[in-house]
Order: C-alpha cells, then sequence, then structure tokens
C-alpha cells in the first residue's frame, strides 16, 4: 500500500512538471465537432459534418460567400444562354490536385456524370438531373445542358465539391480523397480525428498553418471545455443558448453570429381534418408566442420567423400576413371555424431534441389558456424523420426544422409544390403551383423572380401551411487568439476558407 | 476442465443465435428507415426505392436474416449503410480502445475497491468503515455521465495534466515504444488521456466492489472454519488474506466479471463525455441512423466479448476455491 503510495505521488510529480512544458501549437488548428463525419466523398455524403470537412479537402465550382452570394471557386465566370437551357463555365486555370494533376474540364464532367448515374446510387442525385449533357469544349471551358431552365442550378452545384477522375473510381475514396482544396488528407480514424496538412500549393495561397486537425467531441459541455482550456480553436454547432451571454462577455473567446439559413416551424397535415380548414391553421400559428420563444428559450438566439425564406436573402418578403401571438385572436378563429374547444384534442408531435419538446409544451400551455387540449408526443429523431416522410404520415402537428434553405426555391418548391418531395403537409394550391414553376425558369437576380417569389411567400404565409417559430443564427465559436475565420450561413461551408485562419 | 471449456464455447453457438434473431427482429420491428435517414433532405422516391433494393431492405425479412447469417458464417458482416465501410473493419477499429478503457476502470475500481473494503471489513464500526462505506454510497449513487462532467469541469480545468477530450495511442503500443526504443512519451500520453475516463467509470464500479468486499468478507470472518484457523494460533494478517479474502473474493469476482461485460457495451455515455473512440458510440450512432450490418455486427461482437468474460469468470472460480472443479 505505502509503495503504491509512493508511485502514485512520483507520477504525479513527474506529471506536473511535465505538463508545465505543453503549450499551444502556433502550427496547428484543432477544431473540436458535434458529430463525425459519415464519410468524406462529396457524391454520397448529404449531412453537414461530412459537408463541413469536404469543403476544406475540395471545392465546388461556385461557393456562397458569408453574404449567400454565389462566389467563383473552381470557375472563375458562369454565363446562362438566353432561354436558359445551357449555362458555360470557365474554369480556373493552374490549379493542381493534392497529388500534383492538373485540374481540368474532365474532372468537372466525371464528377456530374458519376452522380447522375444511376447504378452510383448516390442520394444527391435528383438536384441535377437537369442536366442532359456537360459538354467539354477545352480544358477550362464547358457548357451544362439542361432539359430545361432551372435558375437555381448554380446554387445545386455549390452543393457538390469536384472529385478527381483519375482517383473517383478507387474504394477506399470516401476514406482517403484527394482534391484542390487548401488543405490535403493526411489520415482519418473515426470518431478519433481527421488529419489534413497544408497544400503548400494552394491556388488562392498556401495556408498560414502547416495542420488541420478536426475531432469529434459529441458532448456539448465536453466541446465548450475543451474550447475554454485552449485544448481547440474552433467550437463546431450551436452552443447551448444558455451559455452565450456569458461566452460573448469572455475576452478569450470570439462569438460571431449571422444569420443562418434554417428555421423551426410548427407543421400542418392538411389531410387530417380539421387542419384542412385555414381557420384551424392561423389559430394554430396565433397561439406561438414566438417572441417569447426567443428571448427565453433560446435566450436571444434567433430571429422571430414569418414565412419560409430566410431573412438574409434578396427574395425575403417581410411584408407577409403575420400572425402575432394573440390567444383571444386564436379563440375567435376556432369558435369561426366551428371548433368546439371543450371536445376538440389536438395532438402534437416533436422529436426528442430539448428545444423542440420545451416548444411543444409551451404550445401546450397557450392552447390551454382557451381551453383547447393539445396532446403532445415525444418520438425518437430517426422514427420520427422516417414516418414524417411516408406518404400518409399520422402526425396532424409536427415540429421540425429546415437547413441549408439557400434560394427560394431550395425553401419552397420542396415543401409547397403539390409533387414537392419534402411536402409533409400534402398542400396543394393550383396559384402556388404555377408560381414555383415560374421562379424556375426566370433568372434568379431579376426583379420579376424577387415579384414570383413575393408572391409565393403571401401565399404560404395567407394559407399558414406552417406556423413558422424562428429563422437560426449561425454562430462561430472560437478562440480570441485565431484570426481569420467566419462562419457561413450554409454551414457546410464554414472551413472552406480555411487557408485563411492564423494564430496569434 | 478443457472438456468443460470446449463445451462451454459450443454453449455460445445457441446464445449467439438467439441473440442475433432478436437483434435483428429488434432493429426491424422499431420504426425507422436507414435509407430514409441516409437521404437526409435529398431524394426523390425513385432514389428511395433504387437504395432500399441496393441494400437488400426490400426482401422479405427472413430472406434479409438469412442472408446476413450466410455472410456472417464467412466472416462477413456486410458493409455499413451509411458509412460504405466494411462492418468488421469499423469495429475491429474500436476494440483496442473498448477494452483498453474497460480493463484500465477494472483494474483502477479493483485495486482500490478490494482494499478498502477490507480495511472496512476488519475496522468494522469503526470511523474507517464509516467513511468507506459513505464513500461507497456517494459513488454507486453519481451517474457516470455526471461525474465525467465534474472532472472535466474541476479536475481537467484546473490540472492541465489532464486532457480534455481524445485519446492518443494505446497504452500497450507506448510501453512498447518505451521498451524498445526508451521514448517515455507515447506512454506517458496514453496514461494522460486514459485516466480521467477510467476514473469517471471505475468510481461506481469500485463502490460496488468495496460494499461486497466488506459484506463477504465480514461473513466469511464468522465462519467455523476462521474460528479453527485462528484457534490454531496463526496470524491474524494469514487469517485474513489466506483463508478469509479467497473465500470472500468468489461474489466479487463474478460482480467484477458482469461489470467489465457492461463496459465493453455500456460505457457509451462516458465514450461520449470524454469523446473516447469506442465501441458503444459506434453501436450507439448506428442505432440512431439505423445503420443495421453494424448494429447486427457490434452486437454480436459484444456479445461473444461479454460471453467470454463470463466463461473465464467461472474458471477463476476454480482457481480461488480449490472444491470447485469443472468436469
Amino acid at each position: 500500500m505505502k509503495k503504491l503510495l509512493t508511485v502514485l505521488i512520483l507520477l504525479s510529480i513527474i506529471a506536473l512538471g511535465w505538463s508545465s512544458l505543453v503549450f499551444a501549437n502556433q502550427d496547428r488548428i484543432i477544431i473540436g465537432t458535434a458529430a463525425e463525419a459519415v464519410g468524406l466523398d462529396p457524391r454520397m455524403e448529404t449531412d453537414i459534418y461530412s459537408g463541413q470537412r469536404i469543403y476544406v479537402i475540395m471545392e465546388p465550382l461556385v461557393i456562397f460567400s458569408t453574404e449567400m452570394e454565389l462566389a467563383p471557386r473552381l470557375a472563375t465566370s458562369w454565363e446562362f444562354n438566353d432561354d436558359g437551357t445551357k449555362i458555360t463555365f470557365n474554369l480556373r486555370e493552374g490549379v493542381k490536385w493534392h497529388d500534383g494533376v492538373p485540374f481540368t474540364a474532365e474532372d468537372v464532367k466525371y464528377t456530374y456524370e458519376w452522380i447522375l448515374n444511376p447504378e452510383n446510387q448516390s442520394p444527391n442525385r435528383s438536384l441535377y438531373v437537369d442536366i442532359i449533357e456537360i459538354e467539354i469544349e477545352n480544358d477550362h471551358l464547358l457548357h451544362f445542358h439542361l432539359e430545361k431552365p432551372n435558375s437555381f442550378l448554380l446554387n445545386n452545384l455549390a452543393r457538390i465539391c469536384i472529385v478527381p477522375a483519375h482517383h473517383g473510381e478507387e474504394a477506399d475514396f470516401r476514406e482517403n480523397p484527394v482534391g484542390t482544396g487548401p488543405f490535403q488528407f493526411v489520415s482519418w480514424s473515426r470518431d478519433d480525428r481527421l488529419v489534413l496538412s497544408a497544400n503548400q500549393d494552394y491556388w488562392g495561397g498556401a495556408p498560414n498553418v502547416d495542420e488541420l486537425e478536426i475531432r469529434p467531441i459529441p458532448e456539448d459541455s465536453g466541446r465548450l471545455f475543451a474550447l475554454e482550456a485552449g485544448e481547440i480553436d474552433v467550437y463546431q454547432d450551436q452552443p447551448i443558448p444558455e451559455e452565450i451571454a456569458r461566452l460573448e462577455e469572455d475576452p478569450s473567446i470570439n462569438v460571431q453570429r449571422i444569420p443562418g439559413t434554417g428555421y423551426r416551424y410548427l407543421g400542418f397535415n392538411t389531410t387530417k381534418p380539421p387542419f384542412d380548414d385555414v381557420l384551424v391553421r392561423r389559430a394554430m400559428s396565433h397561439l406561438v408566442p414566438r417572441e417569447g420563444i426567443v428571448d427565453v428559450l433560446q435566450e436571444g438566439l434567433g430571429i422571430v420567423a414569418t414565412g419560409p425564406v430566410p431573412a438574409g436573402l434578396p427574395w425575403y418578403n417581410p411584408d407577409v400576413p403575420r400572425y402575432d401571438h394573440d390567444v383571444d385572436k386564436a379563440l375567435e378563429l376556432f369558435t369561426e371555424a366551428g371548433i368546439d374547444l371543450d371536445e376538440a384534442v389536438f395532438n402534437l408531435y416533436s422529436h426528442e431534441d430539448p428545444a423542440f419538446i420545451r416548444i411543444a409544451e409551451i404550445i401546450q400551455f397557450e392552447a390551454s389558456r382557451i381551453g383547447l387540449t393539445i396532446r403532445t408526443h415525444v418520438e425518437e429523431w430517426g422514427a420520427y424523420w422516417s414516418r414524417l416522410q411516408t406518404p400518409d404520415h399520422p402526425y396532424e402537428m409536427y415540429l421540425v426544422d429546415w437547413f441549408g434553405q439557400v434560394d427560394p426555391d431550395r425553401a419552397m418548391y420542396r415543401q409547397y409544390h403539390t409533387d414537392g418531395a419534402r411536402n409533409f403537409g400534402m398542400f396543394s394550391n393550383e396559384e402556388l403551383d404555377y408560381l414555383l414553376e415560374k421562379g424556375q425558369t426566370v433568372p434568379p437576380a431579376s426583379e420579376e423572380s424577387i415579384s414570383i417569389y413575393n408572391q409565393a411567400q403571401e401565399i404560404v404565409a395567407d394559407q399558414a401551411y406552417y406556423a413558422f417559430i424562428h429563422y437560426y443564427e449561425e454562430v462561430g465559436l472560437s478562440k480570441a487568439s485565431l484570426n481569420g475565420f467566419t462562419p457561413n450561413p450554409f454551414v457546410s461551408m464554414t472551413w472552406a476558407n480555411a487557408h485563411l485562419f492564423y494564430k496569434e | 476442465m478443457t472438456k468443460y471449456f470446449l463445451y462451454r464455447l459450443l454453449q455460445l453457438i445457441p446464445i449467439l443465435i438467439s441473440i442475433s434473431v432478436l437483434v435483428f427482429l429488434m432493429i426491424h420491428l422499431a420504426p425507422g428507415d436507414p435509407v430514409l435517414l441516409l437521404m437526409g433532405d435529398e431524394g426523390t422516391y425513385e432514389d428511395y426505392r433504387r437504395l432500399q433494393e441496393l441494400y437488400g431492405l426490400d426482401l422479405p425479412l427472413y430472406q434479409q436474416y438469412f442472408r446476413w447469417v450466410g455472410n456472417a458464417l464467412q466472416g462477413n458482416l456486410g458493409i455499413s449503410i451509411r458509412q460504405g465501410a466494411p462492418v468488421s473493419q469499423l469495429i475491429f477499429e474500436r476494440l483496442g480502445p473498448t477494452f483498453e478503457l474497460a480493463i484500465a476502470s477494472v483494474i483502477l475500481a479493483t485495486i482500490l475497491g478490494i482494499p478498502i473494503g477490507v480495511l472496512a471489513a476488519i475496522k468494522r464500526q469503526s470511523f474507517v468503515d464509516f467513511f468507506s462505506m459513505i464513500f461507497a454510497l456517494i459513488g454507486v449513487s453519481m451517474p457516470p455521465f455526471w461525474l465525467g462532467l465534474v472532472l472535466l469541469a474541476y479536475v481537467s480545468m484546473n490540472v492541465g495534466f489532464f486532457p480534455m477530450f481524445g485519446r492518443e495511442g494505446s497504452i500497450v503500443g507506448g510501453l512498447w515504444i518505451f521498451l524498445t526504443s526508451f521514448n517515455i512519451t507515447p506512454l506517458y500520453d496514453g496514461f494522460r488521456y486514459l485516466f480521467l475516463p477510467a476514473a469517471s467509470l471505475a468510481i461506481a464500479m469500485m463502490a460496488i466492489i468495496t460494499r461486497l468486499t466488506r459484506s463477504s468478507l465480514l461473513e466469511v470472518m464468522g465462519k467455523d472454519y476462521i474460528r479453527t484457523a485462528r484457534s490454531k494460533g496463526i496470524g491474524e494478517k494469514v487469517v485474513i488474506f489466506k483463508h478469509g479474502l479467497r473465500n470472500a473474493l468468489l461474489p466479487v469476482v463474478t460482480i467484477i466479471g458482469i461489470q467489465f461485460g457492461f463496459l465493453l457495451g455500456g460505457a457509451v455515455i462516458t465514450e461520449t463525455v470524454f469523446a473516447w473512440p469506442g465501441a458503444g458510440r459506434l453501436v450507439v450512432n448506428a442505432i440512431i441512423q439505423r445503420d443495421f450490418p453494424i448494429i447486427q455486427g457490434g452486437v454480436l461482437m459484444l456479445a461473444i466479448a461479454f460471453t467470454l468474460v463470463n466463461l473465464l469468470v467461472d474458471l477463476s472460480y476454480a482457481l480461488l476455491d480449490p472444491r470447485i472443479r469443472y468436469q
């Protein structure tokens, strides 16, 4: 026993002496993330954790700036033909893959043709089905021929990084990728770390640090401790709202907040009476205390939502019908719709995220103030998301969120068009269908596009298909000693400019 | 003994078959579709059908099961639906960290738990007994995730020696490097990263071991043969350690074995808090994503490990108590 004690004491003395030798490494940046990537092949992944890693190693043709405008990346310029059925890309010259082979139009053609080939089972295929042919004019000039005009195809192209044709068929490409990005792949052990080293030949200039390490630390508190202790330089994911005020006051932490591209909402299923009645949907919308949810539950982290298009985008229409929190108005509308509040029982479904459960309880409480009974049901995420996507899902009211709503087409067509792939509410509105189809054919930056989507947003709000709750804010949390890091509203691109990061 | 060992190994077969059927049914009957979860926000119904077909998820359940068994018998646990990598490789990568953490916790809990338990039993009704039992009660009552966070917030935050998360190489690997090239850094790092997660798991286990050792030893010390030993004039130390403790250890060893088995698959919370790359996290993530091949393969591997640990425990009875013989 005595011996053991002596050994333990000796060990701790050595340890303490040693730990003073451990100092911060200027040449390495460590990012702590909430989850591990599924894989590193841009053609196959759909989750943001994979996306964030991929955009450091590889690059798309065009990318979103922090102001949500399309910016050149591997393409230096692009042009639509007059009827919107052809896009011509000029590719950046002098770009090399990490193995030294030059990047050419062949790689672009290869990437998109691979995704479009049904045999390859890419879950991202549906984003590009309007492309019928990719024609190479020379190594740095190519044309995308489209079946029909698709104004927002460029935004979809930004979602996928280009894969090298000479490596793309390798069986382990998903775990050992080669790209053109600022950092190149070194090693990856799942749930432990992804190690990347600086691409000294990067066309945008060699990175300021030699090494980038991305480490999954799933527990939010643990990740925050690690940031505060200086063991990581960047904290990925939303911080717990309760922590935000404290972090903003901490001089050693840099908190950057920008409007995001996602939002939380309460959805209605129009095939389940009485939610086919717009009066009932409007009444429910009046029961949601949006300001209270943002101020108290979210501690100010978020923006009150009015419609499906995020507030930061040029198509955002602030002048849509709004449903202020007003229980008397809700009572009036329910009465007008002929709902007997003493008899009626509504079911509200949520998944297991604590914030969503609390929102469900808040809505339940607000309804109880006018004597309406709402039963809340909480389900595990996997079961919830799977059920929600089945055509006749059982949910009459459901709480969920959308991310990556980078343009009005993405934010509305899939959700509200009669044939929309994610029309969970089974909405069908001829006028809206017409507008959403029309919007795809006019140039995105034009007055006409803005006017079309303004009308579409008005219909969605007027029909109260969703009770919008709040838009997300994207928060960049990093050590104050890290410079050059800014969050991106399109979360996957957050570290796409990692070559600009440097430590003081 | 060999015969018994082989017999027990044969018993593994029906156990594994039942577990595989049970797991298979549970994951397929539970709501949640791996393909829908894989597609996330993208894809159409057409894509969905194609992917289902690719993974054989459109076949009748019994066909899916026999296909899986057929492959598993040839050592092929399938390909992860989500990650596209072979399941056996994914599991194999995690076994090292998982065993390391489990073994370290068991060692820590045992070398502290048994002596404290013995001390409490010998000094029964004294302050030592009182404090060690209070300590044990607190230990059993602390949930590991909370204890893990407390260790991070107070120990790791204040003592730079213990890192906040992750793992830097294995202890065994570190030891090898130390012995072959006299470089202590890898071993030293391995220890630094292992200590807090192991401690957070060990405390509850240690509490259980302490309490059990104490009560078991007290019971044994009241037995006739102890009185006989004492009356023969044998020294108290020898009576306690040779006659008393050895007999008192049987239930303790059983509990250690069971706890070790649980740690192999059930340390997922600690693995999450400390970002430890273990098998528990792999399987739990697979459950969240309905990655059926990983769930099936992972549970099967853990079941094998659990059963083997139990077998070792049973065999160790024979070493502790010469009266026990296996035939």
